[in-house]
């Protein structure tokens, strides 16, 4: 990740090629307003998210991470969404319970229709990390 | 030779009086757990209830992680640093067994090749010896012929006699620390004896002994009985316990990390008892456990002793005392069978 | 107990049933006991079961080819179950001996109770609900809870529901639920930044040796993530925070696996509280997915199973 010039939040979107980042593409085709402060990241289906990821990129420094995902019953692959959702779930609860800001861990679900929508869930997300400040999670003392 | 005495009443100025010129370092218990850590000038009470570190003081000179370099990308390009030599230290406490297996590292890290990061803190450490009158049930110095008050391998030796520490100086660096406080008294003919009962009744105190005669031999007999290491080997989870925390294992590994444009090279330990040690692309020489554990055991018994005439195992106990499946090396070496006509050659 | 058991792992491997025998042997040090592998039956006269039995021993399931008889206390029997459930291993390689358990003594509480290390204690016996700990001419009585393992106070199945043989033997209930999770409790009290100081703080005396995953039956991937290089996604190197990551990751990818049997918080070299991390995980995976894991051998593992409306509140 480049090195911040500013103190705008900094979130990584994993997108599921099928409706997420479909929805995305729709909210820029329709120009649709939203901030610019996602670095989005194609993954083939929601349910291929590890916790690895999220953790990666708190790691690397991103102040927010976003999974995307299909609505449940409409994933492209059937069954992946749902599992994302068990994994997503337990990664959010989990990651509050170790001390991690539950603001900095988001999910959504958003189909390939939804541009407006992408574009409220992107502004929703930034501002609530924007509310609580960048992540120094991971810095070591005195950086 | 011992030549002084302090008094117990008296560590306290002594180790402030340290304090002065260089970092002292104590046994402490972090979160419960027994360690050597800066001295706080205030607390001697580890002088009741230390007996050994979980973790062996050679972790002083090579760390479980420590910086070899440390870069950052700027407008001008990249900016190197290397880390500078260490300030003067003590180590207060250490026992001889930890003592002689300091000595067989510095033999790879400063005798037969110079290595930076490990000379840079040793040559800055002065080590400070505690006889040991309480070892734990998984001791067996005496085993690897080191007495449990030996001095050999420390600038200064302390031997509890009751209400004094008597004084065994060695080194000029030794002589240097005492110099540094009046509470250092001479000794008297009386404290003289009292040392040598103490020093020799510590001897009968490790009640752990194996036999340690001919191992290489036995060893290399064995070599490719891979039943035998099965057998032996079958309970081991293939952890880095006993490798880390072995006061003679020194493996290691470097890497980058780098986040952002800032970043270092690392070197940290590593374990011939992983699974990944020897893994290459095309192949991983010793992908089964009774390889690895075969190497462990030939690498401190036989190995070590063929290359550089030391066996390499001082006997701590650390391994079976913190083994998850209590894996006991002295009941390896005993068991070790003895076939007749032992082949001698390789 | 001890009879019968012997007198069963013997006949299994004499009648040819099993290739090995996986128990419990009596260990080279005080108040300790070792995993016994073997295929000799005159050695299983050396089985014994006894408040120290606490290697969880379905970890030799994974790595020992063959029909194998594993001795298993509860915990250890719903890891064999949970390991079926992933299809890591197969029902009819194992022929599971299930003893009933009353709770393991957990040595670092004697030794903070008594103020004295493992091997400066002579004795430590069970009596009943009590355990008699002696030092020199010297003993002290004390309750059970007081000493028993904090997993083994929060115990859910003390006599194991999966098996081929139940040996016949009291478990006596001791349970203190909330000492069980109180530790737990306490981090809950904290505000964030305060648990994550704490984390940041145990997980710096972190030496990766890996101990917490190796015990761990529930961890049994070939590669585990942080020996992946490309991506390399935790540095191997022994920073506080790939520590946390790691244990953190590992957490996650064992939900629904994890027995808590206590085994990485017990084998820890460094003494980080792990159970506080796994135990909190198996609390969460109850609440969210009313899921106990190996209860049910037929049972979809949990993260492969679903409903179709669940936890949808914490999604956008």
């Amino acid at each position: 990740m480049k090195p911040k010039k500013d103190d705008q939040p900094r979130i990584v979107g994993f997108l599921c090629k099928w409706c997420s980042y479909a929805g995305a593409d729709l909210a820029g085709t329709s120009r649709k307003k939203y901030p610019s402060n996602l670095t989005v990241l194609k993954v083939p289906c929601s349910g291929r998210i590890d916790p690895l990821f999220v953790l990666k990129g708190l790691r690397l420094g991103f102040d927010g991470i976003l999974v995307s995902g299909c609505h449940p019953g409409d994933c492209h692959y059937q069954t992946g969404n749902y599992r994302a959702r068990r994994r997503i779930a337990l990664t959010k609860k989990f990651l509050e319970y170790m001390g991690v800001p539950e603001q900095r861990v988001q999910a959504s679900w958003v189909s390939a229709s939804e541009g407006t929508k992408f574009a409220q869930v992107v502004e929703d997300v930034v501002e609530s990390v924007r509310a609580i400040g960048p992540s120094n999670l991971f810095n070591d003392e005195g950086k | 030779m011992i030549t002084k005495k302090v008094s117990k009443k008296d560590i306290r100025k002594l180790l402030t009086a340290w304090n002065q010129e260089c970092n002292v370092i104590v046994p402490s218990r972090v979160d419960g757990v027994v360690g050597m850590a800066a001295w706080d000038n205030q607390d001697i009470s580890f002088l009741d209830w230390y007996r050994n570190t979980v973790i062996p003081p050679k972790s002083c000179f090579l760390p479980k992680s420590e910086v070899m370099m440390s870069f950052k990308k700027n407008e001008n390009g990249l900016k190197l640093e290397v880390p500078t030599g260490e300030h003067w230290q003590v180590i207060f406490g250490v026992r001889p067994c930890d003592a002689r297996a300091n000595a067989i590292i510095d033999h790879v890290f400063a005798v037969t090749y110079d290595d930076y990061y490990y000379i840079s803190k040793r040559r800055n450490t002065l080590l400070v010896g505690l006889s040991c009158t309480n070892p734990y049930d998984s001791c067996f110095c005496t085993s690897s012929n080191i007495d449990p008050t030996e001095s050999e391998y420390v600038d200064l030796m302390f031997t509890d006699i009751g209400d004094d520490f008597v004084i065994e100086d060695f080194t000029g660096g030794g002589k240097a620390l005492l110099n540094m406080s009046n509470t250092v008294k001479k000794v008297t003919r009386a404290d003289i004896d009292k040392a040598k009962e103490v020093k020799a009744a510590a001897v009968g105190q490790v009640k752990k002994t194996v036999d340690m005669e001919d191992v290489d031999r036995k060893l290399r007999s064995l070599f490719n009985d891979r039943d035998y290491w099965e057998r032996i080997s079958a309970k081991c989870i293939s952890c880095g316990i006993c490798t880390f925390l072995c006061p003679t294992c020194f493996c290691f590994d470097i890497n980058d990390e780098m986040i952002r444009k800032e970043g270092a090279r690392y070197r940290g330990w590593d374990s011939c008892s992983f699974r990944s040690y020897t893994k290459m692309p095309m192949e991983n020489p010793r992908e089964e456990k009774w390889r690895r554990v075969r190497q462990r055991v030939c690498h401190k018994f036989e190995f070590f002793p063929m290359n550089l005439g030391i066996n390499a195992c001082v006997g701590c106990g650390r391994c079976i005392r913190l083994c998850p499946v209590n894996w006991d090396i002295t009941q390896v070496i005993a068991g070790l069978p003895v076939e007749a006509g032992v082949k001698s050659g390789k | 107990m001890e009879k019968e058991l012997r007198d069963q792992a013997a006949k299994l491997l004499e009648e040819g049933t099993v290739d090995f025998i996986v128990g419990f042997a009596a260990g080279t040090l005080k108040h300790t006991t070792t995993p016994l592998i073997t295929g000799d039956k005159d050695a299983t006269s050396s089985l014994v079961i006894n408040p120290f039995i606490s290697n969880n021993l379905a970890t030799y399931a994974l790595e020992i080819s063959g029909r194998l008889g594993i001795v298993a206390k509860g915990c250890d029997s719903r890891s064999i179950v949970s390991l079926i459930q992933d299809k890591q291993i197969t029902r009819q390689d194992i022929v599971i001996l299930g003893i009933p358990c009353s709770g393991l003594i957990d040595l670092k509480k004697v030794e903070k109770l008594s103020g004295k290390e493992r091997d400066e204690i002579d004795d430590i016996a069970v009596v009943e609900d009590k355990v008699v700990i002696t030092i020199g001419s010297e003993k002290r009585e004390v309750t059970a809870a007081t000493v028993l393992f904090d997993h083994c106070l929060g115990c859910e199945l003390q006599i194991p529901q999966e098996y081929d043989f139940l040996i016949q033997g009291p478990a006596n209930e001791i349970r203190d639920n909330e000492a069980s999770r109180e530790k737990i409790q306490e981090l809950k009290q904290m505000f964030p930044d305060q648990r994550w100081a704490y984390w940041k703080q145990q997980f710096s005396r972190c030496i990766r040796c890996y101990a917490c995953r190796q015990v761990c039956p529930a961890c049994f991937c070939e590669r585990c993530f942080v020996e992946e290089s490309q991506p390399r996604w935790v540095s191997p190197v022994s920073l506080w925070q790939d520590n946390l990551i790691f244990q953190a990751v590992r957490a996650i990818h064992v939900a629904g696996r994890c027995t808590d049997c206590g085994e990485c918080e017990r084998v820890c070299p460094v003494d980080i509280p792990l159970r506080s991390l796994s135990k909190e995980m198996y609390d969460l995976v109850g609440e969210m997915f009313d899921y106990k894991t190996g209860m049910n051998a037929g049972a979809p593992p949990l993260m492969t199973a679903y409903e179709l409306t669940e936890v949808e509140s914490l999604i956008r």
